[in-house]
């Protein structure tokens, strides 16, 4: 990079420094924490005077039944919400896409989206009400004859995950679809006039040139989210569950709080967390080279 | 024109920020000045105990102390809040009392160590063990041994005081409840007990209830009569006949009713087994009392007698459904509940029998019942202390000492004299109606009353030795103040008071069960002992079970299930543990 380079990018290169300085002091720093996970940690002694116990709070972890339980739930709820949110999110986008009138595609998209904006203790309230055995869902049932007593919701384990991804897709899809719909939009028409000259229908062009066009922005998306995989919540498990579907519903973020703020047991928490990052770390590289190696579009 | 009105604006924020930064400053200087005079206002606070009202302090002198408990609670309209005021004046002090929202206490107290923000005052529940490890409690040893602060010294015997040592030998907190002055009026029961709705006994004629077997039974006869109620607006209801809370920490609701039906007093998490033999820890988890009760709810679930929700509702949503009236009988302990009679009062049906009785069950006919504790219980466990992050300590213990001065207890719990209360020719308080309406008004309470419900304070007698300390402890008061319903059942059983109407064996606990209660030691467990884990995975695991089997389509095989998750827990550690605390007691009563 020549002088007259550097001179011509000095807002950029300041700008760039800034945001550098950021990402160190707020994701870099705070990883010298992560010391504590090899000390018997209390805040009295400090991260100097604790005592070292090497990987004895890893041993713990890893003998620990709920912690393998909570590592399970994490795992398969952020799995079921990742395939069905963006499975869900691009046959939104598309379905919207195909709606030729503005006046009612408008309307659609912004109220699909507006439960984005809404925290999760007012998604998760509505869903309480709407599912106790006196909810319009229950009523519903009955009244139609589907059942005959009430079904107690969350008390089934077996239920707790679809309604956590349930309660993820009504919530998200619509602005998960925002940048496929914008994706498509970037689809060079003439694609689909040539299409249409070789008599493709709807169906077909969906299938042959909005879908392959829609391809390295999935691929990028998806490697993005894995990354996310185990950040399958807190706020949504923490405020559905409860003692009945505690075994399917305590996620690692709700292990580390109970241990690490509730115990007091810093260490563990953050051996946990630490566990989280690192498996996070692993998944993304794994998806990057899985992408790479197929030639297709990656992150690094 | 409109780039003026931008720099007004601007200018107007600027100078609201500068004010707020020098108001700032204005109190940090405030805090300070006392400190230097510090001896000063501790006799101040003494001749006020002597002398009603002898010297006020000015507005601008009162400081601002910051209190959190670790327990629900309504906060109070601080600042605006007329008894508040005076009390401050008459201490110079005024208290910003937070409440637990959301949140288990320890999850609370763990957020506040890891914050590293304490607030000046603060009671940490079962956290309070964590907060002394973290060093941050002033100790209180050289203050109760100044003199300067005799309410607080004498507020507990010596060998009270003792128990409260941490094992540094120091005082760190002091437990504010149970502390009885002159004599008990024991009208009340702020224990557990199986409630049942005032209306349903009288549906019945006032039966005598003494087992699970006929409290099930009345209200299964009475949900048969009458399925449908009517909520404060006369619309129609299911009835639901029991409810059980197994919300997070009160799940308490559901598990320890077999040591109580088994006839045991609350030592919370064990049974002491003291017939004929040396004491011995009983597991009540898995006595056959245990069974037979979880058995019963079970098949009073399959009845729909049981409600529904009762596993996953929350503590809102069951306060809610106690309120609308619908809800027949529960088991609960009386503070978890007792914001409903105010709803009931405030929204008429209390005139309907709504009012909750407590009955003392047991699991056979014939048994005697504990239920009712009588004798003040020491919790040792926790308690209002003082943190280092109170820049005035000495005036912290001068307004604790406060507190017990009989003026300021009676403005904190019975209000302001001709307004609150009334008193008659022979020095006897009393309430009107009308009195009794504007205080269960909740917007009466937060801009008018000012309980300090988690500072010193004393049950018992006054020190004029006529009135009781709390206005529902007082016999008149209590009776003249329940609805219409309650007072005819109070009648029907020949009961002045709910510990009559429960019907425990009368015995000064303390006397009886020296190591009394067994739950100031388990709550304070953590998981650094083996007992500890234990504990933690025991209450996981029953949180978990109890709700599912009670719920079970086949109880038997549930429950063995249950009862294998539960082995799996070590419990055998954590009764181990309980046994040499209960020896380590009984040795130190007897003062080996």
């Amino acid at each position: 990079m020549s002088k007259k380079e550097l001179k011509r990018q000095r807002p950029l290169l300041i700008w760039s420094a800034i945001f550098v300085v950021y990402g160190f002091v707020f994701y870099y720093l705070p990883l010298g924490g992560w010391v504590m996970a090899f000390q018997n940690y209390k805040n009295k002694t400090g991260f100097f005077h604790s005592k070292w116990i090497g990987l004895d709070k890893f041993k713990f972890l890893f003998s620990d039944a709920t912690f393998l339980r909570v590592i399970r739930n994490t795992f398969c709820m952020g799995a079921l919400n990742l395939v069905f949110t963006t499975v869900v999110a691009i046959a939104f986008a598309i379905l919207l896409n195909e709606i030729r009138a503005s006046k009612i595609k408008k309307p659609i998209q912004t109220i699909s989206y507006l439960p984005h904006f809404l925290s999760w203790i007012i998604v998760t309230g509505i869903l309480n009400d709407a599912l106790s055995s006196y909810g319009i869902v229950n009523e519903l049932l009955q009244k139609f004859g589907i059942t005959d007593g009430s079904v107690p919701f969350f008390s089934i384990p077996a239920l707790f995950w679809p309604i956590v991804t349930f309660a993820h897709l009504w919530k998200e899809t619509g602005w998960n679809a925002i940048i496929y719909l914008s994706a498509i939009t970037a689809i060079d028409p003439t694609l689909y006039e040539a299409g249409a000259i070789d008599g493709a229908g709807r169906w077909q062009k969906i299938k042959h040139i909005t879908l392959p066009s829609l391809r390295p922005t999935i691929i990028v998306l998806l490697i993005m989210n894995l990354g996310n995989l185990l950040n399958a919540g807190f706020e949504v498990q923490y405020l559905l569950g409860n003692g009945l579907v505690k075994s399917v519903a305590d996620t690692i973020d709700i292990y580390v709080l109970t241990w690490g703020i509730s115990q007091n047991d810093y260490s563990l928490g953050t051996a946990a967390g630490i566990f989280k990052s690192v498996v996070s770390i692993v998944i993304i590289v794994m998806a990057n080279s899985i992408a790479k190696r197929r030639g297709e579009e990656r992150l690094f | 024109m409109k780039s003026k009105t931008v720099k007004r604006l601007l200018s107007l924020v600027l100078s609201v920020a500068m004010i707020a930064c020098l108001a700032g400053c204005g109190n940090a200087a405030q805090t300070a000045a006392p400190a230097a005079d510090g001896d000063a206002a501790a006799p101040a606070a003494d001749a006020g105990a002597a002398d009603d009202g002898a010297t006020e302090v000015s507005a601008d002198d009162i400081v601002e102390f910051t209190f959190f408990a670790g327990m629900p609670g309504t906060e109070i309209n601080s600042g605006n809040n007329e008894i508040q005021d005076l009390i401050a004046q008459k201490t110079g002090v005024r208290v910003k009392e937070t409440w637990l929202t959301g949140q288990t206490v320890a999850e609370a107290i763990g957020s506040i160590i890891a914050s590293g923000t304490y607030p000046d005052l603060i009671d940490g529940g079962d956290g309070c063990l964590d907060l002394y490890n973290e060093g941050v409690l002033v100790a209180w040893d050289d203050y109760l041994a100044s003199g300067k602060y005799p309410n607080l010294t004498n507020y507990y015997t010596p060998e009270e005081w003792d128990q409260f040592r941490q094992d540094d030998g120091k005082i760190y907190w002091c437990n504010v409840f149970q502390n009885t002055k002159g004599e008990p009026t024991g009208t009340a029961h702020n224990d557990e007990a199986f409630w049942i709705q005032a209306r349903v006994l009288e549906w019945d004629n006032y039966p005598e209830i003494k087992t699970l077997d006929q409290y099930f039974d009345l209200l299964e006869r009475y949900a048969a009569a009458n399925p449908k109620t009517q909520d404060a607006n006369g619309n129609e209801m299911d009835i639901i006949p029991y409810t059980c809370l197994c919300d997070d920490w009160r799940y308490f609701c559901i598990e320890n009713a077999p040591q109580f039906l088994d006839g045991y007093p609350n030592d919370g998490s064990v049974i002491v087994d003291f017939d004929g033999k040396d004491p011995t820890i009983v597991d009540y988890n898995t006595t056959p009392t245990a069974k037979r009760y979880f058995q019963k709810l079970n098949e009073e679930y399959k009845k729909g007698i049981v409600d529904k929700d009762f596993g996953t509702q929350k503590y809102d949503d069951y306060i809610q459904k106690l309120s609308n009236g619908n809800v027949l009988g529960m088991c609960d302990q009386y503070w978890d509940f007792q914001q409903v009679n105010d709803a009931l009062r405030t929204s008429g049906l209390e005139d309907l029998g709504c009012n909750y009785v407590p009955l003392g069950l047991t699991i056979d006919p014939g048994m005697e019942n504990r239920w009712h504790t009588y004798g003040d219980t020491l919790n040792v466990a926790s308690g209002i202390a003082v943190t280092t992050s109170c820049s005035d300590p000495d005036l912290a213990f001068s307004f604790l000492n406060a507190m017990l001065d009989q003026d300021i207890h009676n403005l904190r719990f019975w209000g302001v004299e001709g307004v609150d209360y009334l008193v008659d020719e022979n020095g006897l308080f009393y309430r009107t109606d009308e009195i009794r309406k504007n205080i269960s008004d909740p917007k009466y309470r937060a801009d008018h009353l000012c309980f300090y419900s988690y500072l010193p304070q004393y049950g018992g007698t006054s020190d004029d030795g006529i009135n009781a300390n709390l206005p529902e402890e007082q016999p008149s008061e209590f009776f003249n103040g329940l609805a219409a319903p309650m007072q005819k059942c109070f009648t029907a059983y020949g009961a002045k008071t709910y510990p009559d109407l429960i019907g425990s064996v009368k015995e000064d606990v303390n006397a009886t069960h020296p190591w009394f209660p067994m739950w100031s030691y388990s709550n304070a467990l953590d998981t650094t002992t083996d007992g500890g884990v234990a504990w933690t995975k025991m209450g996981e695991t029953k949180h978990e079970w109890l709700p599912k089997v009670v719920m079970a389509s086949n109880f038997d095989s549930e429950w063995d299930k249950y009862m294998k998750a539960y082995e799996e827990c070590k419990p055998e550690d954590f009764l181990k543990q309980m046994q040499e605390e209960l020896d380590r007691r009984i040795a130190a009563k007897s003062g080996n």
